[in-house]
């Protein structure tokens, strides 16, 4: 790779403004004159009318630009690692946990337990099923090598509770079967974010 | 009579893959292969069964012989080149492995095999990738068989299963049922549950056959193996303790090579759960040992245990009592001084490779399963001729035993007579023996016995063009008032007559306790009991005034049938005090219970080796490598065998102490999965003369043991015996250890008419 990429300037058209630097006074009369000028000119209140504008607009026209945080939370990154979500089929509404193990074995930390048994349709069901959020890392190699993506991380970041335990339950993670249709798809480890392609924009400076 | 196994092995020469390998003439081309570690891939080939010869994944290439050669099958001839690897046996065998892979179910995820699983390890070695070929599939439900589960389409009808069933345990439920595709594996006595098929389940390479508690329960990988010895019975056969989160999941064993009966197997939650250190109850306890006289106790404890019960004679003069050990010890005793031997000379391997085999005084199934497997693997490998002498026949032993010689109970002598005059009769013996046999009153015996003379004929008869033969010996003998003289007649069969004897120790550790302590009888006084009921009271089954741990909670050694002494570990935690911590506040001074290995009695013929440095593996070729084999010493010998007394046959009720099959002790009835029925079982003819109805209650007392059980018809039994289980006497168990025939008045309890 050659360093002409790199060198090449032209990023197209960009709606990046310049700014207007074309006033620096140059002499001493010159800046006491514009101290003068920026002391008593009215500017003071068109930046203070910028003000009141969108203050009117926020509370009187609606268009308030402050989340409202609890009650409001802005969208994280999908790669983000909070709180484990136990997904369910989407077609039959049973979890989708087939009780492998690989979580409760691969995990570093040792946070995972669980137990299984021969349920009544000559299933394997889950019959307890814990994460230890004590001791859990949240590094995601539980959800990575779940084959049947059943156990990923959501979306939880808000993890201050009086109880570890109200987690680490699997009822706790699992998807209430009332929202599911609300169930997002995990879209796997180290997935971009959904306006990742909007937020790219090509640098105007070399480097 | 000589022994088949002293002509001299013929020795061969060839090569193997370009490497020089010697073996005997006989051996097969893979078991040479093996014993020269070169890898020839197999799927249904089981070692400790005869070659299967199912799967063609063994094929070899042998210079100058057209087609592939099945190396599990084919003798290995002088001289000959194989080569086991090449472009063309890879791909038969990678056709092999896609044909197995047709239809088989993708549930390796929840599959209890998987992570162990044959089929998986050979699919990826001979890289199948997808399942090239598929078929309809037949409808094929899951079957619960009891202790194990069936599934056919998982199955590769491998039949490992069947002939361990057959050639092993010799319980012969399973049997193929041929039909190309939907071929499936059958229960043919799928009503009698059979927990010895839990063997065949232990052999299965994918999984087809599986426990049925533990199904779906944990993955292979999440189980933490804890090698120890099965404390059921005196085989004490090796075993893995499968553990996880301080719980046992499972029981496995080294299939390949030895077994495991279904207690064995099955009965694994025996442990002394939630038991914490008791200061005051251990207090009481320092202060029972202080001012007892007598330490009763099973013989269900560890070698070590045994040392520290003896050193603690040694310090303090108790009185060791152990009623089943005492008599064991009695009887070994005598027959050594005509053996000249400290030990009987009989090991349970060699008992599979006799030609002829002799029972007596024991309900073998049930006293000893692992013996009755390796009669029937006599049986079925060598055809040999199995006589069973008891009081009372045993349907499960019908498909091996040739003949059943019934005598009465009671006349154990006569018929200990009997047998070696019949066997010795055309020896030539020492005069002082030929004195003894010839003033023997045979007809007067024979009536005493109830065994006819035509009936010993027969036996020698059958006899006659055979060689190996072994001789069991069960625990009924060791506590006949005439034991000692019992002893001495059976010791001839060994001493003139080159008789593989085993006498089966009557409990787990019989023969180690028997060795290592000196046994009292009981003197008035204050007694401490160990897992028998005392003044003051050891357990490890609750009910006791001071705990103690199992014997899978704690680690020690344990003296098998076979004279081995075969460590165990710790395969659940214990929080309270064991009996070395009592031994320490009484003037002992070693750490561990396992100091003691090392100090086991060498005139005894224990080894001094640390319990640490004990071996516990089998190798390739199934050699056992568990623990170390006891050394027999000199015994000095007293030859002379006393007149044969008159025999006192019981009259009336008689019940005969045997444990139904799986349960042997208070640990075994824990056991929630094993066999919990706790019936006096009786023949319609016992009913008829007890005047009892099936479903009655009735109460009787052996030994001073009350009983009150419900009485069942058995229709498999015949004659006026019934049988009566201890296992479930708790802390009584052990107490029952006199003559196991015993004389009762059987009284009614409840619904009187």
């Amino acid at each position: 790779m050659s360093l002409e990429q790199f060198k090449n300037r032209n990023v197209g058209t960009q709606n990046y403004k310049k700014l207007d630097l074309s006033h620096s006074p140059s002499s001493g009369w010159g800046e006491f004159k514009q101290v003068v000028s920026r002391t008593f000119k009215p500017e003071l209140f068109v930046g203070l009318w910028v003000t009141l504008r969108e203050m009117g607009n926020a509370l009187l026209g609606g268009k308030m630009h402050t989340t409202q945080y609890p009650f409001e939370k802005l969208p994280i990154s999908p790669r983000y690692r909070a709180i484990h979500e136990m997904l369910r089929l989407m077609e039959s509404g049973n979890y989708r946990c087939i009780g492998c193990g690989l979580c409760e074995k691969i995990c570093i930390s040792n946070c995972i337990s669980m137990e299984t048994r021969y349920d009544e349709n000559q299933r394997k069901e889950v019959s307890k099923y814990t994460i230890n959020f004590g001791r859990c890392i949240f590094c995601g190699y539980c959800a990575e090598v779940c084959p049947e993506l059943a156990i990923v991380h959501g979306q939880r970041y808000e993890t201050a509770s009086e109880q570890r335990a109200s987690f680490s339950l699997f009822e706790d993670m699992l998807t209430p079967i009332d929202k599911l249709n609300l169930q997002q798809e995990y879209q796997g480890f180290g997935a971009i974010s959904p306006n990742a392609d909007d937020n790219i924009k090509k640098t105007p400076l070399a480097y | 009579m000589s022994n088949i196994r002293d002509i001299k092995p013929k020795t061969i020469n060839l090569t193997i893959d370009g490497k020089a390998c010697s073996g005997v003439f006989g051996q097969t081309i893979l078991e040479i292969a093996r014993e020269n570690d070169i890898y020839i891939p197999t799927m249904c080939y089981l070692t400790k069964v005869l070659p299967i010869a199912s799967c063609r994944m063994c094929v070899v290439d042998v210079e100058g012989v057209d087609g592939l050669i099945l190396s599990c099958q084919e003798k290995a001839t002088n001289g000959a080149v194989i080569h086991t690897q090449n472009s063309q046996l890879y791909k038969e065998r990678q056709n092999i492995m896609k044909l197995y892979n047709v239809n088989h179910p993708l549930e390796c995820g929840v599959c209890d095999k998987s992570g162990e699983c044959d089929l998986q390890n050979k699919t990826m070695e001979f890289g199948v990738s997808g399942q090239n070929f598929t078929t309809k599939e037949p409808f094929r439900p899951v079957q619960n068989w009891g202790h194990i589960s069936y599934d056919p389409a998982l199955c590769i009808m491998c039949e490992k299963c069947v002939r361990v069933s057959t050639e092993i345990t010799g319980d012969e439920a399973l049997k193929v049922h041929f039909g190309g595709y939907s071929s499936t594996i059958l229960n043919v006595k799928e009503n009698q549950n059979f927990s010895s098929l839990g063997e065949a389940a232990a052999v299965c390479p994918v999984g087809a056959l599986v426990s049925t508690d533990f199904k779906y329960t944990a993955n292979a990988w999440e189980l933490d193996k804890v090698p120890a010895s099965c404390s059921h019975c005196s085989s004490a056969c090796q075993l893995d303790y499968e553990v996880k989160h301080d719980k046992v999941y499972r029981v496995t064993n080294n299939a390949e090579h030895s077994n495991l009966c279904g207690a064995g197997r099955f009965g694994f939650d025996f442990a002394n759960e939630n038991v914490s250190k008791d200061k005051e109850a251990f207090n009481q306890a320092v202060k029972a040992f202080g001012e007892a006289k007598n330490i009763q106790f099973s013989s269900n404890i560890s070698n070590e245990e045994a040392l520290i019960l003896q050193k603690l004679k040694e310090l303090k003069g108790y009185n060791l009592v152990s009623k089943e050990a005492k008599d064991y010890q009695t009887f070994l005793k005598a027959y050594s001084e005509v053996t000249g031997s400290t030990l009987y000379s009989g090991n349970l391997k060699a008992l599979s490779q006799s030609r002829g085999i002799i029972v007596m005084g024991t309900r073998i199934n049930n006293d000893n399963p692992m013996v009755k497997y390796h009669i029937n693997m006599a049986s079925k490998w060598h055809r040999a001729r199995v006589a069973y002498m008891h009081p009372v026949e045993d349907t499960l032993m019908q498909n091996v035993v040739t003949q059943f010689i019934k005598y009465e109970a009671g006349s154990e002598e006569g018929v200990a007579a009997l047998l070696t005059y019949t066997l010795l009769k055309d020896i030539k013996v020492p005069k002082g023996i030929q004195t003894m046999l010839d003033n023997l009153d045979i007809g007067n015996l024979s009536a005493e016995t109830n065994i006819g003379e035509e009936e010993l004929e027969a036996l020698a008869k059958s006899l006659l063009k055979k060689s190996g033969f072994s001789l069991v010996v069960g625990a009924d003998v060791y506590a006949h008032p005439r034991a000692s003289n019992i002893a001495k007649l059976l010791g001839l069969l060994e001493h003139l007559a080159g008789f593989n004897v085993v006498l089966v120790p009557p409990t787990t550790n019989a023969l180690g306790v028997s060795l290592i302590c000196e046994l009292d009888d009981a003197v008035e006084g204050l007694t401490v009991g160990y897992n028998v009921k005392g003044d003051f009271t050891l357990s490890s089954f609750g009910e006791g005034d001071l705990d103690m741990p199992a014997m899978n909670q704690q680690e020690g050694t344990l003296t098998s049938i076979d004279k081995r002494v075969v460590p165990t570990h710790v395969a659940r935690t214990y929080g309270g005090y064991v009996l070395n911590d009592i031994a320490n506040a009484l003037g002992l001074n070693e750490t561990y219970t396992i100091n003691y290995t090392e100090q086991l009695p060498k005139d005894k013929g224990f080894e001094s080796a640390e319990f640490d440095a004990l071996p516990n593996y089998f190798d390739a070729m199934g050699n056992e490598n568990r623990g170390y084999l006891l050394k027999a010493q000199k015994a000095s010998a007293n030859r002379k065998i006393e007149d044969i007394e008159e025999i006192r046959g019981l009259d009336g009720v008689v019940v005969y102490n045997c444990n139904h099959i799986d349960q042997f002790t208070p640990l075994t009835e824990q056991c929630k999965t094993l066999n919990q029925d706790k019936y006096l079982l009786g023949s319609q003819q016992f009913a008829t003369a007890g005047k009892l109805r099936d479903g009655d209650t009735i109460g009787y007392t052996i030994d001073g043991v009350k009983f009150e059980r419900v009485f069942k018809i058995d229709t498999s039994l015949k004659g006026t015996i019934a049988l009566n289980p201890t296992f479930d006497m708790g802390l009584s168990s052990a107490l029952l250890s006199s003559y196991r025939f015993s004389q009762v008045k059987l009284e009614r309890v409840g619904n009187l008419i």
